[in-house]
């Protein structure tokens, strides 16, 4: 039995009195594009805040490739290859994309070499260029990221995650906020990234979702309402009557 | 005995002033979320504009009804030109009420000069007190801080004003959306923060001396109260500052002061280390 | 000309200046002012440790003072007190400020914003409070002097900073040195680190960053250099005194910083260069003077927070822009 990419194992995170995420329990396997989908407030996020450390779970357990990361700090969990972008973008502004992608790619190799020159860490740089190209970042390259277009920025929250060669990529609601155009751009960009890299996408764009991914989780009021494959989850009545069906009416 | 008694009543007595001082640090610092070097200095111009108001009149109890009032115009005045337009520099608001310190400083020192001056409280008498004599000027000076901060207290709690400094202390951005002039309370909180320290300048004056640095040296003391009564805790800010000061006054009576003011100090770093960071949320903008 | 052919060139007429200023100096203006220019150079250097923690890592710093005074009281004590010679004393300061930086920045750095400047203006208080209470060790107010040792001596041939031209060599050494460090490490892997932080500190962690470790190792670096500061001054000096641990000393070099432009190597050298020349002209003129300076940290703040660095900066891009016909090539 090969290990599980990540087990979510009886995790609760409780705000006050309030349980964004609670007794939550599944488990993802590797070689396939995950999606989480629900209505707003139904813990998924929360979810991978707690996942990359960003917050402290109340209690429960979190595995990564068979390792407990629960209470691990957020920069180590990302050393073990666990990535994600933000739902609200920020990249470092003040910074050119390819110094964004370069601090990426170098946290790899340790940042705490003082007495070097960044700009000749070939392996770094190599990896900085070749994300951006992959990316199609490239005639903005040393544009400074706050003068970005929100298309591009978006681009480059995935390049940020994807510089630092991930096992695991979250991408927490990617193509929100773009137009026609940047979303079948970005959305063939994540189906490629999937042949190489697991992924597990949160988004609410449902017809985006049926189309590329492999298995959705369902979650409402902090737990998992369903899982199974696109197919299963269409014809789920549970899923259909809890939020589907609201979908539909909206 | 007498001495640790005299020390730890004059420890309460200051304990109220700078709490009346702290008091409009703590709002400052929790509305404008602006770190005030300069409100010391605040207080400075209190007892300095006290020290005028009695030479030119003759009369000191002027000095409570003119100089608060000069003070909230001060405090205007100051945040219309100086404290709006940082807005956007947050960070280095800092800075800036740094720079606002060394302004103050030396225009008193300018126009006022730059020997300190002690001036004769308003009431002589002495009244005996737990086996001393004691001034009557101080309980008269206790007495005005706790009016002055339930006044305080009154107006945050029952007036429409200091309820909308409330909801703006809360969330400035709801606040905003229902209609609070947010700009105006902030106006009225720097002017009232600053009307504060000068009254407790005013009530301070006849039993310190009055000099131009003399905000420098009360500064840390009520950054001491606020902090270690809770920041945006109105109340345990009143309590740290007069508890601060009695223990000051008593360990003084022992010892060298600069040990008081440096477990002070020590205190005032614990609590900023065992503070839960969830506190500081919006810490990172 | 592009943006880095002039700015080579600023550092290099800056470079042969200090390297000529005791000669050329004296050609315009009267001779104290090498000495001044020492001065300058050393407190700029304060100032530059301040701009390694705001401009590049984002941490204001307004206890930068206890680290000058611990390089300063580190040589007066060494010397004075426990018979060390140039080196040993010089060495002392510096380690026992770099060490000061390290226990106060563990703490310290667990903090950001206000809250972080306010701990390490505490943290300077109560060193403050210490030096000035401790009167046998440090003289408190009145300071703790001390005669120089010779800095070499082989036989005959010795070396002391009572010669002026080896105390104003030896110093521009010392600040070239730390000015040589902290172009090398900002230039570095670390360096771009810092200004990760800078700009986005959740983001940073979420790249497998450190955050926590990469503001402490700034804190130190910063300790260091403002330690060196201390130890340079106290040389310069011959003397240590509490008085330059107060929090107005580190508020000084905080403004230095800022008018000087934070974000920029050479900016603290420009701001408090820029400063004390002012306050050596004007206080004479005029006593009240810091009224002005007053006023001038005000105004930068809000018109140009970046400074006369930051002034520089796009004055250089635009001049380069209209002369390349594009961006700089950074």
């Amino acid at each position: 039995m090969t290990v599980p990419l990540l087990e979510i194992d009886d995790v609760t995170k409780q705000f006050g009195g309030l349980r964004a995420v609670d007794n939550t329990n599944f488990t993802l396997e590797t070689g396939k594009l995950h999606a989480i989908i629900g209505p707003n407030g139904a813990g998924k996020t929360t979810l991978f805040n707690l996942i990359t450390g960003t917050l402290p779970t109340t209690s429960g357990r979190i595995r990564f490739l068979g390792d407990d990361i629960t209470d691990e700090p957020v920069h180590k969990i990302s050393q073990r290859g666990l990535a994600r972008t933000l739902q609200i973008k920020s990249v470092f502004g003040g910074l050119t994309v390819r110094e964004n992608l370069w601090i990426a790619a170098r946290s790899r190799y340790g940042v705490f070499a003082p007495f070097m020159s960044w700009r000749r860490c070939r392996k770094s740089n190599e990896r900085a260029d070749a994300v951006c190209e992959e990316l199609g970042l490239m005639p903005h390259a040393d544009q400074l990221a706050a003068n970005l277009s929100y298309g591009d920025v978006a681009l480059l929250e995935i390049g940020l995650a994807l510089a630092t060669q991930p096992k695991l990529l979250l991408l927490d609601e990617p193509i929100c906020g773009m137009g026609p155009a940047e979303t079948e751009k970005t959305v063939a960009k994540i189906q490629d990234l999937s042949k190489r890299i697991d992924i597990v996408i949160i988004e609410h764009d449902i017809e985006v979702v049926f189309n590329i991914a492999d298995e959705i989780t369902v979650m409402a009021n902090g737990g998992v309402l369903a899982k199974g494959t696109p197919d299963e989850i269409a014809n789920d009545p549970d899923v259909r009557t809890a939020y589907l069906g609201d979908d539909d009416d909206a | 005995m007498e001495l640790t008694i005299a020390l730890a009543l004059n420890g309460i007595v200051w304990g109220l002033i700078i709490a009346l001082i702290a008091l409009g640090l703590s709002i400052i610092f929790g509305l404008l979320d602006i770190i005030n070097i300069a409100h010391g200095d605040f207080f400075m111009v209190g007892t300095v504009l006290a020290w005028f108001v009695a030479e030119t009149t003759g009369n000191y109890w002027l000095a409570f009804l003119i100089v608060p009032i000069i003070g909230f115009a001060l405090g205007a005045l100051i945040e219309y030109t100086v404290i709006q337009p940082i807005k956007n520099a947050a960070a280095l608001s800092i800075v800036a009420t740094f720079g606002l310190a060394i302004i103050l400083q030396e225009s008193v020192r300018a126009t006022f000069g730059a020997t300190p001056e002690r001036m004769l409280p308003p009431i002589h008498d002495t009244i005996p007190m737990f086996g001393i004599e004691y001034e009557v000027y101080r309980l008269f000076a206790a007495a005005a801080s706790i009016a002055a901060i339930g006044l305080f207290f009154l107006f945050l709690h029952r007036s429409k004003l200091g309820t909308w400094m409330r909801a703006v202390r809360f969330d400035p951005e709801t606040a905003t959306a229902m209609g609070i002039p947010a700009r105006r309370i902030y106006l009225m909180t720097f002017a009232i923060g600053f009307a504060m320290a000068s009254l407790g300048g005013v009530v301070a004056a006849p039993i310190t001396t009055v000099y131009f640095e003399a905000g420098v040296d009360i500064l840390p003391f009520c950054f001491m109260a606020v902090i270690i009564g809770g920041l945006g805790n109105l109340g345990g800010t009143v309590a740290a500052a007069v508890l601060l000061a009695f223990f000051e006054g008593v360990i003084t009576s022992f010892t060298d002061p600069t040990f008081a003011r440096i477990g002070s100090l020590c205190l005032m770093s614990l609590v900023l280390m065992i503070r839960p960071h969830g506190i500081f949320a919006g810490a990172t903008r | 000309m592009t943006v880095q052919t002039i700015n080579r060139a600023g550092t290099l007429l800056l470079v042969v200046f200090t390297l000529t200023a005791p000669w050329v100096l004296p050609l315009f203006v009267d001779s104290f002012w090498v000495d001044i220019y020492s001065e300058i150079l050393i407190w700029s250097l304060l100032a530059a440790s301040v701009n390694l923690l705001f401009g590049y890592v984002g941490l204001l710093s307004f206890g930068q003072a206890l680290y000058f005074g611990m390089g300063m009281y580190g040589v007066a004590i060494g010397i004075a007190k426990l018979g060390f010679g140039f080196w040993g004393g010089f060495g002392f300061g510096v380690v026992l400020a770099t060490a000061m930086a390290a226990v106060a920045g563990v703490l310290a750095v667990r903090l950001t914003w206000h809250y972080f400047a306010i701990i390490t203006v505490v943290f300077s208080l109560i060193f403050y409070f210490l030096a000035l209470s401790w009167k046998p060790l440090t003289g408190g107010d009145d300071g703790l002097p001390f005669g120089m040792p010779p800095l070499i001596s082989i036989g005959d041939f010795e070396l002391t900073l009572t010669d002026p031209d080896v105390q104003y060599f030896f110093i521009v050494l010392m600040v070239g040195a730390c000015y040589a460090l902290m172009g090398r490490i900002i230039s570095s892997p670390l360096g771009r680190a810092f200004v990760t932080v800078r700009e986005n500190d959740l983001r940073a962690s979420l790249i497998g960053l450190n955050v926590y470790m990469i503001r402490l190792s700034a804190f130190i670096v910063s300790g260091f250099i403002a330690g060196v500061a201390g130890a340079l001054f106290a040389l310069f000096g011959r003397y240590a005194s509490a008085n330059f641990m107060f929090y107005h000393v580190s508020g000084e070099a905080v403004v230095w910083a800022i008018i000087g432009g934070v974000g920029t190597l050479f900016g603290p050298i420009v701001g408090t260069s820029l400063l004390i020349v002012l306050r050596e002209e004007l206080s004479h003129v005029w006593a009240h003077y810091p009224i002005l300076v007053g006023i001038v940290v005000i105004l930068t703040v809000i018109f140009a927070p970046k400074g006369i660095g930051g002034i520089w900066t796009s004055l250089v891009h635009r001049f380069a822009g209209a002369n390349a016909g594009k961006g700089g090539d950074q």
